[in-house]
C-alpha cells in the first residue's frame, strides 16, 4: 500500500525579490515575492529511510528550510502560483533524482511516483493581478498550474 | 621525456569554462583531460594527480547551482573521490565546481546561494590571501585580483559564528577585499582540513597573461597573471 508524503523547501538566506522581476511589464502595488519548491511523493516500505533520501538528495541544511506537510511553507502570502511540468514534458530534476534513486543498491523503500512543483508566494496587497503571473510564468506547452488564493 | 602530472576536468551539461581552465593547466606543465560525466568511472582518477571541477552552469544551474551536478557525481565516483583525496590527490573547483564542491561535502559546510544584488556579477575583485602555506596560493601575494562571474556566489554558512570559524581556523583561504556579493565574512575560497581540497569563486584561468588584465598599464614584472600563479603553485606543490 502506497503512502503520501509532501515537503517543501524554501530559501533561508534570499529576502523577497520584486515582482516586477518576473513579469514583462511592471505590477501595481509593489508586490514582491519568494519561491520554494514542492515535492509530493507516493511511497512503500521505510518512511525514515525516505526521508533520509529527500533531506540528502533534495535539501541544502546550510541555506535551505525544510517543510513536511501539506500546509503552504510560507505565511502572510496574498496568493501563491503553483506550477509544475506536464506529465511527458521533460524534467531535469526529476530525471536526475529518480535516476539516482534508480542506482542506490539498498534504498529501503520504493519510489512510486514523484511530482515537483514550484511554487511563488506573491506579498502585498491591491487587486488580484495573480492573471498577469500565470500569463508571463507558465508555458501551456509544458506547465501546468493552479492559483492558490490565501 | 619528462613525464607530467595528470590533471582530469570533469566536464558536464552546461560546464564552458574546462577548455580555459585546459590551456592553464597545460601552460604550467599538466597534461590535462577533459573527461565527460557520461564516460567518467571510477578507473578516470587512476593516473590523475589533480581533479578539476571548471566553471559554468552544469544542468543550467536548474534547481540550484551544483544540485544536479552533485547527484550525478555522487552516484558514479563520489566514494572514489574521497578515497582520490585520501591518498593524496588534489582537488580544485572554479566557480560552478566550486559549488558542486560545496554540495558533495568535500569542503567544509557552507553553501553558495544568489548574490545580494540578486544579480548576475561579472567583474574585477581584490582577495586577501588568507593561506600562503596553500599549495593552491604559496606563489600569489598578500593581495591580488581576479575576475569573477556569478549569479549564485554568496558563501553562506548556517550561522555568522560558522563562517567567522571558517576565518579563525583557516579554513577560507581567499575572502574578497571588499562586500561583493554578500558572502559572510567575505570568503571567496574554501579549503579542507588537508589542503588538497580547494574552491573559489574567482576565476584564476580567466588572467593567465598580463594582458589578460582590464588595465593596459597594468604594473607587472613578466608576461604572467595571478591565475598564472595558482596553477604554477600547485604544479610546483604536485610534482
Amino acid at each position: 500500500m502506497s503512502t503520501r508524503a509532501v515537503y517543501e523547501i524554501s530559501d533561508r538566506y534570499i529576502e523577497p525579490g520584486k515582482a516586477d522581476g518576473l513579469l514583462y511589464e511592471p505590477v501595481e502595488g509593489g508586490l514582491t515575492y519568494r519561491k520554494t519548491r514542492r515535492y509530493e511523493l507516493e511511497y512503500s516500505g521505510d518512511e525514515t529511510a525516505m526521508s533520509e533520501f529527500v533531506k540528502s538528495t533534495l535539501f541544502d541544511e546550510v541555506s535551505q528550510e525544510f517543510h513536511e506537510g501539506e500546509e503552504a511553507a510560507l505565511e502572510g502570502a496574498a496568493f501563491i502560483l503553483d506550477y509544475g511540468m506536464k506529465p511527458g514534458a521533460l524534467d531535469l530534476e526529476k530525471e536526475a533524482i529518480v535516476n539516482f534513486y534508480e542506482g542506490m543498491s539498498e534504498p529501503g523503500f520504493e519510489l512510486e511516483e514523484l511530482k515537483i512543483r514550484q511554487r511563488i508566494y506573491v506579498f502585498g496587497g491591491g487587486a488580484d493581478q495573480s492573471d498577469r503571473f500565470v500569463r508571463d510564468i507558465c508555458n501551456a506547452a509544458i506547465h501546468n498550474w493552479s492559483v492558490i488564493h490565501v | 621525456m619528462e613525464e607530467r602530472p595528470c590533471a582530469i576536468l570533469l566536464k558536464f551539461p552546461g560546464t564552458n569554462c574546462d577548455a580555459e581552465t585546459a590551456r592553464a593547466l597545460e601552460t604550467v606543465g599538466f597534461e590535462a583531460r577533459i573527461v565527460p560525466v557520461s564516460d567518467l568511472t571510477i578507473n578516470t582518477l587512476e593516473d590523475a594527480a589533480l581533479v578539476v571541477l571548471s566553471g559554468g552552469f552544469s544542468y543550467g544551474d536548474y534547481v540550484k547551482s551544483g544540485r544536479l551536478a552533485k547527484l550525478v557525481t555522487q552516484q558514479k565516483i563520489a566514494d572514489a573521490l574521497r578515497e582520490f583525496r585520501d591518498n593524496g590527490g588534489f582537488l580544485l573547483g572554479i566557480c560552478n565546481g566550486f559549488q558542486i564542491l560545496t554540495e558533495l561535502d568535500l569542503l567544509p559546510e557552507a553553501s553558495l546561494v544568489e548574490n545580494t544584488s540578486g544579480r548576475y556579477q561579472c567583474q574585477w575583485v581584490t582577495l586577501e590571501n588568507k593561506a600562503p602555506e596553500s599549495p593552491f596560493l604559496s606563489q600569489l601575494p598578500e593581495t591580488f585580483e581576479f575576475p569573477i562571474a556569478h549569479a549564485e556566489g554568496r558563501l553562506v554558512t548556517k550561522t555568522e559564528e560558522d563562517a567567522k570559524a571558517l576565518v579563525e581556523n583557516g579554513f577560507a583561504a581567499l575572502t574578497y577585499a571588499d562586500p561583493v556579493n554578500g558572502s559572510f565574512q567575505q570568503i571567496a575560497a574554501l579549503q579542507d582540513e588537508t589542503g588538497h581540497v580547494f574552491g573559489l569563486m574567482p576565476h584564476p584561468e580567466r588572467f593567465l597573461y598580463k594582458t589578460d588584465h582590464y588595465d593596459p598599464d597594468w604594473e607587472s614584472d613578466d608576461k604572467w597573471g595571478s591565475g598564472y600563479y595558482l596553477f604554477r603553485s600547485l604544479y610546483d606543490s604536485i610534482s
